[in-house]
């Protein structure tokens, strides 16, 4: 019964976000058909473009997974954003200063970089919130803000590249490259990396006592006190955690997709991470899954912009209205999900 | 005689800075006001991004297409309210995390509002002008030295901004209002068990947040730029949340954070056109790296509304 219940909602849901697409292709005076077969075309429509997705899900993944642990010890991290950032110029420093490395040094060593340059720049705001108590949801967005403008600064500074008038660091060396794994696609290592740490990460929260007490107190902080669970010492942790992940997001990015630090390297991952998590109910099987549909959004979106003029922003759209949707069903689950 | 100069220089310049420093503060303030209101009902809103967003173009929009502010200024108010009520209808009337509420909503606004730019404009590369609203030289008091060009020579949010400072301090701490509002955030099941109807004070407090909200938007388009662009707000909704923390939701502590905050938005300004070949980005981060900094300093000092954040429900405790 309450399984048909959830499928009937799923529906509803599904019939809504529809209707509102469609209203929202149609107020632009675009071509419903021309728009739904350019989205469907870019999102499922070939090899390549299946691929496209796989490839942009990746960074939204491993984000996302880093998101959830943060949410599930009542860390809310909103700086994924910046994160990601970090750990992309974390890496990048790895490649620029250690050139002449093999590769089965130099990668491991930049992913690693990146893991912890990403959670280095979240355990601020976590030390920030378990020591003083300072709001993480402001303090990681300003964090955002200030790590977009370093990158900034970077490319135009210490890591440009001097023979390119571009703000934009020199080209990584070879062996940094992420290997990809579907030629002749952009499909890159990083898709196996982010599954497997969505296995780690559900071996991590669901099997071990170091996920129990973190889950504990993002549950009940003052009962986890009681039982001798350290509040503080596990926000610490699963900020860290959750930034590194995003970190993490950020190096593959790199050493996969652009092997060179610039400015936009993340269109807003780290903001739908965030999406990905609430509708994966942050669980990673649900992250992987959310990702993968919110990639199709995306990737949809931006074709569907080349085919028929619709602006590719209408995936924001359908993602602020997915999450309100959910919202509005089960209130009392997500505040325990927090 | 070159002393006296220098020191007339030094004050113009000054005076020059002082009054970009209240003009900057003005959405915040504004903004900041709303959100007061909603925090000391026990709403968190963390959607006033995208409320004053909603409220910047609706305003912009409007003003653009009938080429009449104030009509612009109405449909401002009217955006920020509609984004406002439609988290209290999910944070409030359903109970659902406001955190998260307020998250979506600015995913949707941020979506929403460059959808319609787009669909209205395409992808232009001269940016649509809308009318501004004048700066208004108050008669006698703008020719005050110093003061006349910093605070009364201002544009009208401003103004705005300055009595509705006072107005809400009234409304906090001399009208009955202010007692429904602090209890509906503090204990709302002792203002039920009195009799009190939570529910509906927090769905005003919302419709509050979102007028000065949507106002504060249209400060930003109809006050100083004169046009929109994506993400117009860029995070000053973000900082008003600070502004608010900041001046512990009290009017007028409200309104120094929100002239602390601005300053450092005028300075990051000014320092941007020196033309000193440092990159731009050094300066545009400087107001949010003075905001963490300026957070740093309200540590202990501030004491949040019992029920922030914790929808009403009537028949649990």
């Amino acid at each position: 019964m309450r399984f048909l219940r959830t499928l009937g909602f799923a529906a509803l849901v599904l019939l809504l976000v529809l209707a509102v697409a469609a209203a929202l292709v149609i107020a632009v005076r675009a071509d419903p058909g021309k728009a739904a077969s350019g989205f469907l075309r870019g999102a499922f429509g070939s090899f390549y473009s299946i691929s496209e997705v796989l490839v942009r899900a990746t960074p939204l993944i491993l984000a996302g997974l880093g998101v959830s642990i943060g949410f599930r010890t009542g860390f809310f991290n909103i700086g994924a954003e910046g994160q990601i950032y970090l750990g992309a110029t974390a890496a990048t420093a790895v490649g620029l200063l250690f050139p002449g490395l093999p590769a089965l040094v130099l990668l491991p060593l930049a992913l690693l970089c990146g893991f912890a340059g990403g959670g280095l720049w979240s355990a601020v705001p976590g030390f920030l919130k378990s020591r003083f108590g300072l709001s993480e949801v402001i303090t990681t967005i300003m964090f955002n803000y200030i790590a977009i403008n370093v990158v900034g600064i970077l490319v135009r500074s210490v890591m440009k590249d001097p023979s390119y008038p571009l703000p934009m660091s020199p080209d990584l060396p070879e062996a940094m490259h992420l290997p990809v794994i579907l030629e002749p696609t952009r499909l890159h290592l990083g898709l196996v990396i982010a599954l497997v740490a969505a296995l780690a990460v559900w071996f991590l929260m669901s099997r071990t006592a170091a996920g129990f007490r973190m889950r504990a107190v993002g549950l009940n902080p003052r009962g986890s006190l009681v039982a001798g669970i350290s509040v503080p010492a596990n926000l610490l942790l699963a900020s860290a955690l959750s930034g590194g992940l995003a970190g993490l997001a950020g190096a593959s990015e790199i050493t996969g997709i652009h092997h060179r630090l610039l400015e936009g390297i993340s269109p807003g991952f780290g903001y739908v991470a965030i999406i990905a998590a609430l509708l994966g109910r942050n669980h990673p099987g649900g992250i992987v899954i959310a990702s993968l549909g919110i990639a199709a959004l995306q990737v949809g979106s931006s074709s569907m912009q080349r085919a028929s003029g619709v602006p590719s922003s209408i995936s924001w759209i359908i993602m602020g209205v997915l999450v309100l949707l959910i919202l509005a069903r089960r209130p009392d689950r997500d505040r325990v999900a927090r | 005689m070159s002393d006296t100069q220098g020191f007339a220089a030094l004050l113009g310049e000054l005076s020059t800075f002082a009054a970009a420093s209240v003009r900057m503060a003005a959405p915040l303030l504004i903004a900041g006001l709303g959100e007061a209101i909603s925090e000391t009902a026990g709403i968190l809103n963390i959607g006033l991004e995208g409320i004053m967003l909603s409220g910047a173009f609706a305003a912009f929009i409007v003003a653009w297409a009938t080429q009449n502010v104030w009509l612009g200024i109405m449909a401002g108010i009217a955006g920020g309210m509609l984004a406002s009520l439609l988290h209290a209808l999910l944070g409030v009337g359903r109970r659902a995390d406001q955190t998260i509420t307020g998250l979506a909503l600015n995913f949707l606004a941020s979506g929403l509002t460059s959808y319609f730019f787009l669909m209205a404009f395409g992808r232009t590369t001269s940016l649509p002008e809308c009318p501004v609203l004048p700066a208004v030289e108050i008669p006698l008091l703008s020719s005050i030295p110093f003061f006349g060009p910093v605070l009364f020579s201002q544009n009208p949010f401003v103004y705005f901004a300055f009595v509705a400072t006072g107005l809400v301090w009234l409304l906090f701490r001399r009208s009955e209002w202010g007692v429904i509002l602090h209890a509906a955030g503090e204990n709302p099941h002792a203002a039920d068990s009195a009799g009190l109807d939570v529910i509906r004070t927090r769905y005003v407090a919302a419709a509050a947040n979102g007028c000065f909200g949507g106002l504060a938007g249209a400060s930003i388009t109809l006050g100083t730029l004169g046009f929109f662009m994506e993400n117009v707000t860029s995070g000053k909704g973000y900082i008003a949340l600070v502004v608010v923390i900041l001046g512990r939701r009290q009017p007028f502590g409200v309104a120094l954070a929100a002239l602390l905050l601005g300053a450092a938005d005028a300075l990051q300004f000014r320092m941007q056109t020196g033309n000193s070949g440092i990159p731009s980005q050094v300066f545009i981060m400087f107001p949010y790296l003075m905001t963490v900094i300026v957070l740093l300093f309200s540590i202990g000092k501030t004491r949040d509304p019992a029920s922030l954040g914790i929808p009403f429900d009537r028949g649990r405790r």
